[in-house]
């Protein structure tokens, strides 16, 4: 089963989605709607986002690309929900830069509290996978925190969704292929049989620091192949049997509108 | 996380603001990894697991092999209680947003170093006290009039006023609210004395800032 949330016909719903794309709400309405209609707005797949966490070169292949030693220890920054947007909606690229580029990840939802959990575990902890984009704009890297909040804590810049697939439904998360397409050319093709640490490592990891709540998230990191990405594209981020999440750029004056 | 805390939904602390610790490490700041010194504020969270109350007992960490840490720190900042929805504020208009002002904790891990986020230092349960209240940001006129000073068992071990911070409140909000909209609620610690006071189990932690009130806490572990 797969778990989302949108608006539609102008209601907030919690759906269910099911083998055959039929979708059902929390109160147990059928929705007469295809799943690619332009009649739904995704919204983030988390209803009540907790902590983000983030890794960072933990594809020994990005690695390479970024000039970078394979970590000997997972790299994990924070991010919060004002960096979320849902499927099919937009991310702005600041003014002024020369590079930013999208991240295509696994996420691993928390469904259950736990602290000090164990690798073989671990998976009891995990409520479903969705797909992330957590793009970054490496003219803002600075060597302290790095990556900073700068580059990774942005309005808009961490496009999630469309939606949750239940932990059951994927039986080897270590075996799924992810690819990138930038306005329909593929740019990034890997698998995440290449991650150096896993979901159940990383949750091994982090619960010996600290207690992982339900709604807590954890970005496992990218492989090879990323480019720069301008107003006007395209981006479709995929991993296999999870989703594929759609974002259009926009720039900083069409995000912030009145704000800007 | 507690049910009473004061933080809603992010709290933000900046680093290396205390004018003379930066001074101190600038021949360190030139060399590898860091090269340069930074040129925008440094930015970490304390994510909700972290976040505590006036009163409550702060967790003695454990490594990772599950025995006790042997040495914790604690520094102690003005936190500054978002009022309003702050989005791309100039520094002139940032105050604005304020709506109130209290203190926060930060305990952690000794840090020996500046270069990667500090996930096993900072992001331990119970490791970030705010309190003991929110006061109204009209009741606090002066904010380089303010020192926050940390005690520990009554006595003072750390001295750090307002008007030695690199960069001060409205100009933080102002970069900050550039990064990301801050909501009602969020809560921004704008620098520690850069000197951390070490701690041992039980001993009381005492922070301070005359007209805000007194943040304290007890370690655990003893």
């Amino acid at each position: 089963m797969r778990h989302a949330r949108i608006v539609f016909d102008g209601r907030e719903l919690d759906i269910d989605i099911d083998a055959n794309d039929r979708i059902t709400t929390s109160e147990g309405e059928v929705l007469d709607v295809a799943l690619d209609s332009d009649q739904i707005t995704w919204l983030p797949p988390v209803k009540a986002p907790g902590t983000i966490f983030a890794l960072g070169i933990n594809y020994a292949d990005h690695a390479t690309e970024l000039a970078f030693e394979p970590p000997k220890e997972p790299l994990i920054f924070i991010k919060h929900a004002n960096t979320l947007t849902g499927h099919k909606q937009v991310s702005y690229r600041p003014d002024g830069i020369e590079y930013q580029h999208y991240e295509c990840e696994l996420v691993a939802v928390i469904g259950k509290t736990g602290k000090n959990i164990k690798r073989e575990d671990a998976l009891d902890y995990v409520a479903g996978y969705t797909v992330c984009n957590d793009f970054a704009i490496r003219d803002y890297l600075e060597n302290y925190y790095r990556p900073n909040l700068r580059v990774k804590s942005r309005d808009s810049l961490l496009p999630m969704g469309p939606w949750i697939v239940d932990t059951a439904d994927i039986p080897n998360a270590n075996a799924l292929k992810l690819t990138t397409t930038v306005n329909g050319k593929l740019t990034q093709d890997g698998s995440t049989k290449d991650m150096i640490f896993d979901v159940p490592f990383v949750i091994e990891y982090l619960s010996k620091v600290m207690t992982l709540n339900p709604g807590d998230m954890i970005c496992t990191g990218t492989p090879h192949g990323i480019v720069d990405c301008q107003p006007g594209d395209t981006i479709v981020c995929s991993i296999e049997d999870v989703c594929a999440l759609e974002t259009r750029m926009v720039s900083e004056q069409e995000y912030y509108g009145d704000k800007y | 996380m507690t049910a009473k805390t004061l933080v809603n939904s992010k709290l933000v602390c900046v680093a290396l603001n205390d004018k003379a610790q930066l001074a101190a490490l600038e021949g360190t700041f030139n060399e590898a990894p860091y090269k340069k010194p930074p040129t925008q504020p440094v930015l970490y969270y304390k994510p909700r697991n972290t976040w505590s109350v006036d009163g409550a007992e702060v967790e003695w960490a454990k490594d990772f092999d599950g025995n006790d840490v042997a040495e914790m720190v604690v520094g102690a900042s003005l936190g500054v209680v978002i009022g309003k929805e702050t989005c791309r504020v100039s520094a002139e208009d940032a105050l604005d947003y304020v709506g109130g002002y209290t203190i926060v904790s930060d305990f952690s891990l000794p840090e020996a170093s500046y270069y990667r986020p500090d996930i096993k230092g900072k992001c331990l349960d119970t490791s970030a006290p705010v309190g003991p209240e929110i006061v109204a940001a009209d009741k606090i006129t002066d904010l380089n009039a303010l020192t926050v000073t940390v005690s520990v068992n009554g006595e003072q071990k750390s001295r750090l006023a307002l008007a030695d911070l690199e960069r001060g409140v409205a100009e933080l909000i102002s970069i900050i609210s550039r990064i990301m909209t801050l909501q009602a609620g969020e809560i921004i610690a704008v620098g520690f004395a850069g000197d951390r006071v070490a701690v041992v189990k039980g001993d009381k932690v005492e922070a301070s800032i005359e007209g805000v009130g007194t943040l304290t806490n007890t370690l655990g572990g003893a």
